[in-house]
């Protein structure tokens, strides 16, 4: 059942005559700092730290650009990652939680507020003063764009070299068109640059003929940002393999998975034949295999070493990889590529594998069965299975880490002075809003370093709430779905975008969802008259009677102590971990001792 | 004071599922320990029944009681407490509860995940779903009843064996029976593709119609038909199409296991368990077709379908929740598909009490 549109709006009106109503106040405690970490799950899972049930709560006022302008401060391009985000939000999600149904669809919420919000919108930037200061970026992908993007805002003079013909790094040449339309990409680049950053692309760095040096860029420009990503792919280790050798070099029909969707975005004609293995269990795998479909494969099949459950992609993604007949099957390493007289691959041999223990980074382990070895056909091998970095251009002697990235110190400061990295070139392969929210927080680093002083930081900031913003009825409403595109439309072009995007009614259903975690709910002990009417009305466990509660090192409340003796009973509290927001408390209390406050981590001003 | 009587100190089982590995574990539960609590949770509506008697009700058999594997009262008698119509909609396997999709959780001690299969629709045909129908429960056995007039024409698509002993009945009644054949046919059977040519005859001969999925370009789509013609209309890639009264998709089973996404045990297709039906839970087990068993004959998990593997589950689960230490062996002729002298297919799949 959907929203009536005219209700949401007088809710709306409500909310804004509220929010003029109440007076926000700033803290810097360790415990309401301490509390939003804690509570607002999906908020700490965000590498941009973005603030979701602020722009979900905008989206259910129909007040779309405030929602998308919301993104924007802690992500520069929102309608880009409201697409292709692998979401760590949605994992950490309370609504997901066990006994608690589904998680909200916040990427796709993401995703309708630009969609949504009117033509025309009005962008909000927080221009500083000009520092006359000047900043080089290498590498135009996600962390490249985000630090200028900030650093420019900071009044630096930014100029980009990016060595392809136009910026997005792994956005325009890693994904295809299909889940991230290039119109919507070139206008997101284009807001986030056009703040005065200076865009030199097939420029490239590097010691040969006609490439720019590193070392000169180090003397003419007062500081020099590393962002080239990760774009060398990771070695297929085949059972006979030399160390260090590429075991399917030079064969006509494996191809890497990076490369093969860069040459396609390049421009060049790729082919592939009836029959596709696809070796590899994350977002590019999943690309070159829907790809490989489209380019007339008839037969697909993504092979993993684990299980579907343990793979690092979105359940969307697999999902929408199944209906265009992509097959995935799990628990398989390979070992070796079989070649027939000419040559040509006519299948891959596969050791059968059982699920181990956890490996470091959360992923599961797999470990081969000897003697399980069986053998697939196929006549086109496509390996996904990771990206490196790419450290030949350097021409200034840099300390690289233990694992073949490059280290940087805590302002982000190579071994080399005034140069700095960011993004997938220091963290190893990781994804796009993780390279965003550490583009970001270098181009905090490099600011700091060139005008000598922290110019922003996070803070809580507090808002009181009259009253309580969700209703009961919401938590049974059931997570909405993104509308696609027919199956029979997708093949006849590479670039038909397949997410169609959230209508207004589904968007506003599914904002209904969010419990709005933001929203702390805090007893009065002293007002309080123990009468327990909020016990009894709450639907979880959520309200407690408690002796002592942990405070952690750094002042911020840990555990409850609870006790059922009315004896010891030192205070009724309110568990804002198991508290859904629901309100229940809140409506019933005789004293009106419950308290509402909406707590934020924001970037301020020093 | 604690409450020391039997019903609270004493063990409480949860079985969910209620086809034949769950029921089986549950009478055998009762064998075992008399004083347990033992509660099955099923979404079905009603009790245990035969489903592999379904293509009965186009017999004229359409009281539901008549499909009822147990009296009335087996239930109360035997102190199993049946929760029809529930739904679990996860698992806290640390502080071992069930999360009912109405927000009721209940504790369990052992719990026994036998929630079976569902049919398998291919991910490319389930916008279509709401135009087909299913045949995983008495009321749609009845709906297609309805649906399909006296001498209709059916659709079936894939072809399963249970799709193939729908097919046998409806022939016998005098309905018309086309199947599209495809990589599913026979399942859970793996036919070689040498001898997939006799076993089609065979399904020829018994009075089916015929046509290969793969000849035809795929099934692209399921339509509502126009006025004047059969109710539904499959298109296929080719351009060509074929009208019906009713679609029924028969692609196989697959296991019945999203509530248990995130909730520990390894879960490949089905929940992964060793030979004593275990997970890697230590207080959850598995049964029936909602989980894989390594092979070491094969060297692979694999799933084992048929009415006496599942009983089989059904009972070694339930000695080994209740501190037994049995071991799953499957019946190599529970897995066989032949041919009989006269040409006629014979499976394991069928044959059942």
């Amino acid at each position: 059942m959907l929203g009536d549109p005219s209700g949401r709006r007088a809710d709306s009106v409500q909310a804004r005559a509220s929010d003029a109503s109440a007076e926000p106040y700033w803290s810097d405690d360790p415990r309401d700092v301490g509390w939003v970490k804690e509570n607002v799950p999906c908020q700490t899972a965000c590498p941009a730290s973005t603030n979701i049930p602020a722009y979900i709560r905008a989206i259910y006022e129909e007040r779309y650009g405030k929602a998308y302008e919301i993104n924007r401060e802690a992500n520069v391009l929102p309608g880009v990652l409201g697409r292709i985000c692998s979401r760590p939000c949605e994992p950490a999600c309370r609504h997901g939680w066990s006994g608690n149904g589904e998680s909200v669809s916040i990427c796709h919420l993401k995703r309708s507020a630009g969609d949504l919000k009117g033509t025309g919108h009005r962008i909000t930037e927080n221009l500083y003063a000009p520092t006359g200061k000047r900043v080089a970026i290498i590498g135009a992908g996600p962390a490249g764009v985000a630090a200028a993007h900030d650093l420019s805002l900071l009044g630096h003079d930014v100029v980009i070299y990016e060595r392809e013909e136009v910026p997005g790094g792994m956005l325009r040449y890693g994904i295809p068109e299909f889940r991230l339309p290039r119109d919507l990409l070139t206008l997101e680049l284009h807001n986030a640059l056009r703040l005065g950053v200076t865009l030199k692309t097939g420029v490239s760095i590097g010691n040969g003929r006609g490439e720019t040096r590193l070392f000169s860029l180090l003397d003419d420009y007062d500081a020099v940002l590393l962002a080239t990503g990760c774009m060398l792919p990771s070695l297929l280790p085949l059972r006979d393999a030399a160390k260090g050798a590429d075991p399917v070099k030079g064969l006509k029909d494996v191809e890497y998975g990076l490369d093969f969707l860069v040459d396609l975005h390049r421009g060049e004609s790729k082919r592939v034949g009836r029959r596709v293995a696809v070796v590899g269990a994350g977002f590019t795998a999943l690309d070159c295999a829907r790809v490989s479909r489209r380019l007339g494969a008839e037969e697909v099949t993504i092979h993993i070493r684990t299980t579907e459950e343990y793979i690092p992609v979105t359940y969307d993604e697999i999902f929408e990889a199944k209906r265009e007949n992509v097959k995935i099957k799990g628990l398989r390493t390979p070992v070796s590529v079989k070649l027939d007289d000419n040559g040509r691959l006519i299948g891959v041999e596969f050791v059968q594998n059982r699920l181990g223990g956890w490996r470091a980074g959360g992923r599961r382990q797999a470990i081969p069965i000897e003697g399980s070895e069986f053998i697939e056909p196929c006549d086109t091998l496509i390996v996904a299975i990771g990206q490196i970095t790419e450290n030949d251009f350097l021409d200034v002697k840099v300390e690289m880490a233990r694992d073949g990235n490059i280290r940087i110190a805590g302002n982000g400061m190579t071994s080399v002075p005034k140069l700095f990295a960011a993004g997938d070139y220091v963290k190893g392969a990781s994804t796009v809003i993780e390279a965003i929210g550490h583009g970001r927080e270098i181009a905090n680093e490099v600011d700091a370093w060139l005008i000598g002083q922290k110019r922003r930081r996070q803070r809580v900031r507090v808002t009181p709430v009259e009253a309580p913003e969700r209703e009961r009825a919401w938590d049974f409403v059931a997570r909405q779905h993104m509308p696609t595109l027919p199956l029979g439309e997708r093949m006849k072009q590479m670039g038909e975008e397949v997410e169609q995007g959230l209508t207004r009614d589904l968007a506003a259903e599914e904002s209904k969802r969010c419990y709005l975690c933001s929203l702390r709910y805090e007893i009065d002990v002293d007002r309080c008259i123990y009468c327990r009417a909020c016990i009894e009305v709450a639907p979880r466990n959520c309200i407690k009677l408690v002796e002592d509660v942990e405070v952690k090192h750094d002042g911020s409340y840990g555990a409850l102590k609870e006790t059922k003796d009315w004896n010891q009973v030192a205070a009724i509290w309110i568990d804002n971990n198991e508290c859904i927001r629901c309100g229940a408390c809140f409506m019933v209390c005789p004293v009106k001792c419950i308290s509402i406050s909406r707590c934020e981590i924001v970037t301020a001003d020093v | 004071m604690p409450d020391t009587t039997p019903a609270a100190t004493a063990p409480h089982y949860v079985i969910i599922g209620v086809g034949v590995s769950g029921s089986q574990a549950a009478a055998e539960l009762r064998d075992h320990d008399r004083t347990a609590r033992i509660t099955i949770i099923t979404a079905s509506r009603l009790p245990f029944y035969q489903r592999y008697d379904l293509p009965r009700v186009f017999n004229g058999v359409h009281d539901w009681r008549t499909f009822m594997v147990h009296q009335p009262g087996y239930y109360s008698d035997n102190r199993i407490t049946l929760r029809r119509d529930t739904r679990v909609g996860g698992i806290d396997a640390k502080n071992r509860l069930l999360h009912l999709t109405h927000k009721e959780t209940v504790h369990y001690d052992k719990l026994l995940v036998a929630s079976g299969g569902r049919p398998y629709v291919p991910e490319h045909l389930v916008d279509y779903r709401r135009l087909m129908f299913g045949w995983g429960s008495f009321e749609d056995a009845m709906a297609v009843r309805q649906a399909l007039p006296d001498g209709g024409h059916a659709l079936l698509l894939g072809g399963d064996m249970i799709g193939l002993d729908l097919a046998r009945t409806l022939i016998a009644t005098g309905h018309r029976v086309t199947l599209v054949a495809g990589e599913h046919s026979f399942w859970p059977h793996q036919v070689p593709a040498t001898e997939r040519p006799k076993y089609l005859a065979a399904l020829q001969a018994l009075g089916l119609e015929l046509l290969e999925e793969g000849d035809l370009g795929g099934i692209v789509a399921v339509e509502q038909s126009v006025a004047g013609l059969p109710a539904r209309r499959v298109v296929f890639g080719d351009g060509s199409d074929l009208h019906g009264d009713v679609v029924m998709p028969f692609f196989g089973l697959a296991p019945q296991v999203e509530f248990m996404a995130g909730a520990g045990p390894d879960i490949e297709r089905g929940l992964l368990v060793q030979r004593s039906l275990r997970t890697t839970d230590e207080h959850i087990y598995a049964a029936g077709n909602v989980c894989q068993i390594w092979s070491e004959k094969d060297r692979r998990y694999k799933f084992y379908n048929g009415w006496k593997n599942v009983r089989l589950m059904g009972s070694v689960a339930a000695a080994n929740m209740t501190g037994g230490s049995d071991e799953f062996r499957s019946n190599p002729d529970a897995e066989a598909l032949r041919l009989d002298d006269q040409g006629r297919i014979q499976s394991p799949f069928w044959e059942y009490q």
